[in-house]
């Protein structure tokens, strides 16, 4: 393989000025976690407040 | 880069959707922390460990003579007891059976006194699915009120022994 | 087959490689030692796959393959070789290749390494034939005062003090480097997740001495029974601190293989290693997640153990799960690959296999094993989960889902750049992942579910066949079980295949030294 090595492909590759990433996706992927998140979490208080009482 | 030396100016403060995200995160955080603070106070289910040293032989002269004074039969080989509503009851939790069964009334709340005579047990009662760990030397107190009637299932679901999957035994409530 | 300069770092002559592919150094003292823990790994994998499908198709009711007393007995093996053996040895190997070539720096103490590595084996061998000869049918948690026989303890004391040793060699190697300034200014961020992994596994083993050491002496008749409620307390010390490794370990692999695979490089330093500290700092009791239904510890400790008001290590977690697919969308977006919402996640390497089992492993981790691994331990929502399969459903997330598939994706890129071999039968090494990934899914799943009806864990028989009194579960729970069931023939066939295809890529894979590894 006449690839370049890693690290150097890397080393080139230069840090953009911080502020002009786009991460739209990951958003919407960061999202829906926190939406499944909130339903499971509630669903299961939910769940709770069906049992026995108990102290 | 994650396996290189970082920037000299890396410590810079995060900006953009991953600050709203450590905000938002942050913010979740602190719902899942008040949450059982709230319940502690205001819901009806919460387990407050309240529990007193005994022996395993102290133990089961409570739970003996709790029997003598509430027995009203047998099922299936094992002492069934009919308890006062509001009074102090006794379960005890022995490889490889829950002792005795308990006959109880619905929305009464009892002290539920439970401990295991050699290994460590789990009190799991089916179908409600409420499970509470049982130790020997801890009397774990139960106050617990039985909101539906019906026969229901104590199972052990901490491992105790080759039988463990045989140590199962009764609540009853009758409303 | 060497590269003729020497390569950057504090090595002597003839101590150290450049690695063809990445250009970083290899101390071929640590080499030895990551070749050495990483297959010791993989055998304590591979006992404990043949436990988890044997396991897997008893508790598919349909099957109910093993006898009572080999159900528990496998259980045993099997939690002991998969939480403890496979991860920690692979730890181990994880922390040389930090310690080392990330650093640029030497191994510390080859004799060091040499004694940790030999207590650890020893220790391992020593346990599971304990195991085997069925003397110590306690589970992985071995609760006093249930009881197995001594050398049961004595290997686990044995290989724990091997890991410590190993873990004091890594400190030591980054001392090294901080002396011979092999390294300026702050070093790299997979060294310094590392470096959180290791600090954590020396509070864990102390916790583990602490609870297993009288224990020993209590097997051997030397001291009474240690109390119930504080084995508890101390074993989980160790018990849940060894998962924070864990989650530190597959992190930092998670950023290394983000970086090996697409270039992704992490947005911002500062967020990713405060993430770091805040694991360090906010796990210390998190053996309360476990005592949350346990009689003698007030409802206010386990509230505030199980979250320090603030759930910090949950918040640390989330940034991680933000922050890594953030750094492999910016750099699939500045490949061009800038199209719609997902084109950067549609055309990423999904035929890499370090790519695929690293992203699988973030998605599980994050989307149930997170999620239920919170849940479960909300203080009051554990009084309808302890003890139920929910508890297996979480970790197999977390553990298998997440770290193993994590480590796996790893060992794709461990194998050509360390042992210097590639992996044959290319098109099934591609496939692993995905079979192993949506087995485990399924496991989970079936697990969660089948413990939402009540079904407990560690249990022979769920209908209760010859009990004084009995009732089987909900038809629900049977249909949980078998998904189970499936999911377990499934994960154990892509692992079968990861262990055949890694095994044959070590002893018999063609080699590829002097030259960069063959891109995936």
């Amino acid at each position: 393989m006449s690839d370049p090595k890693l690290v150097d492909r890397l080393e080139r590759e230069r840090d953009t000025e911080p502020g002009d990433h786009k991460m739209p996706g990951t958003v919407v992927l960061t999202a829906l976690l926190l939406l499944c998140f909130v339903v499971y979490y509630f669903a299961n208080w939910k769940a709770l407040a069906d049992v026995w009482h108990v102290r | 880069m994650s396996i290189h030396q970082p920037p000299d100016d890396w410590f810079q403060a995060p900006h953009g959707p991953e600050r709203v995200w450590i905000g938002l995160a942050l913010a979740w955080c602190l719902i899942l922390f008040l949450m059982m603070p709230y319940w502690h106070f205001r819901g009806k289910q919460n387990s407050t460990g309240e529990a007193y040293r005994t022996t395993p032989a102290e133990f089961a002269e409570r739970v003996n003579r709790f029997i003598d004074a509430n027995k009203v039969g047998e099922e299936n080989g094992v002492p069934l007891v009919e308890p006062a509503p509001g009074s102090d009851i006794y379960l005890a939790a022995q490889m490889w059976r829950w002792y005795p069964a308990l006959k109880l009334k619905k929305d009464q709340t009892y002290r539920l006194h439970v401990s295991s005579l050699d290994v460590q047990h789990g009190f799991s009662l089916q179908p409600m699915n409420m499970n509470f760990q049982i130790l020997p030397g801890y009397d774990h107190v139960l106050t617990v009120t039985p909101t539906q009637s019906g026969d229901y299932l104590i199972i052990c679901n901490e491992f105790c022994g080759i039988n463990h999957h045989l140590m199962t035994g009764r609540i009853r409530v009758e409303g | 087959m060497t590269s003729l300069a020497l390569p950057v770092g504090n090595f002597r002559t003839g101590e150290a490689r450049t690695c063809d592919t990445t250009g970083l150094p290899v101390c071929l003292h640590a080499q030895r030692f990551i070749k050495l823990n990483a297959v010791c790994a993989v055998v304590a994998l591979l006992v404990g796959a043949i436990g988890a499908i044997l396991l897997g198709l008893t508790r598919w009711p349909a099957v109910h393959l093993l006898p009572a007393d080999w159900y528990y007995r496998v259980l045993t093996l099997h939690g002991i070789n998969m939480l403890i053996f496979w991860i920690i040895f692979l730890e181990i190997a994880i922390l040389y290749f930090a310690g080392t070539t990330l650093l640029k720096t030497r191994l510390a103490s080859t004799k060091l390494a040499w004694t940790s590595f030999l207590l650890m084996a020893v220790g391992a061998v020593l346990t599971n034939i304990t195991i085997l000869q069925g003397t110590a049918d306690v589970m992985m948690t071995s609760y006093a005062p249930l009881q197995a026989h001594s050398n049961f303890y004595l290997g686990m004391i044995l290989f724990a003090v091997g890991a410590l040793l190993g873990v004091g060699n890594f400190f030591a190697c980054v001392w090294i480097a901080r002396r011979d300034k092999t390294y300026q200014g702050s070093m790299p961020l997979v060294a310094f997740g590392a470096l959180a992994a290791a600090i954590i596994a020396v509070v864990a083993i102390l916790h583990g001495a602490i609870a297993l050491v009288p224990t020993w002496l209590w097997s051997l008749g030397l001291m009474d029974a240690p109390d119930a409620g504080w084995y508890r307390l101390l074993w989980w010390g160790i018990g849940h601190q060894s998962q924070q490794i864990n989650v530190c370990a597959m992190v930092s692999t998670w950023y290394l293989l983000a970086t090996l695979t697409v270039g992704a490089k992490p947005l911002n330093q500062l967020v990713c290693r405060s993430a770091f500290v805040l694991y360090v700092l906010f796990i210390n009791i998190a053996s309360a997640h476990h005592l949350l239904v346990d009689p003698g510890v007030s409802a206010g400790w386990k509230i505030w153990n199980t979250s320090y008001a603030m759930y910090l290590a949950v918040l640390a977690s989330m940034i991680h799960g933000f922050t890594v697919p953030a750094a492999v969308e910016v750099a699939q977006r500045k490949k061009g690959h800038d199209r719609g919402l997902f084109g950067w996640l549609v055309k990423a390497p999904w035929a890499n296999p370090g790519f695929s089992a690293f992203f699988l492993s973030l998605i599980i981790f994050g989307f149930i094993g997170g999620i239920t691994g919170v849940t479960l331990g909300t203080q009051q929502i554990n009084i309808i989960a302890h003890n139920t399969l929910r508890i297996p459903g979480h970790f197999h997330a977390t553990v298998v889902g997440g770290t193993s598939l994590a480590f796996m994706g790893l060992c794709y890129y461990v194998v050509p750049l360390i042992f210097r071999r590639e992996y044959a039968a290319r098109a099934l090494c591609r496939l692993q992942p995905y079979l192993f990934g949506i087995g485990i899914v399924l496991v989970s799943i079936g697990m969660s579910f089948a413990g939402s009806y009540g079904v407990p864990r560690r249990h022979w028989d769920v209908e209760f066949s010859g009990a004084p009194f009995a009732k089987g579960f909900d038809s629900g729970a049977h249909v949980m079980l078998g998904l189970m069931g499936i999911g377990a023939v499934l994960a154990f066939v892509g692992l079968l295949t990861f262990i055949l295809l890694t095994v044959h890529a070590v002893f018999l894979g063609k080699r590829n030294e002097g030259r960069a590894m063959t891109a995936w």
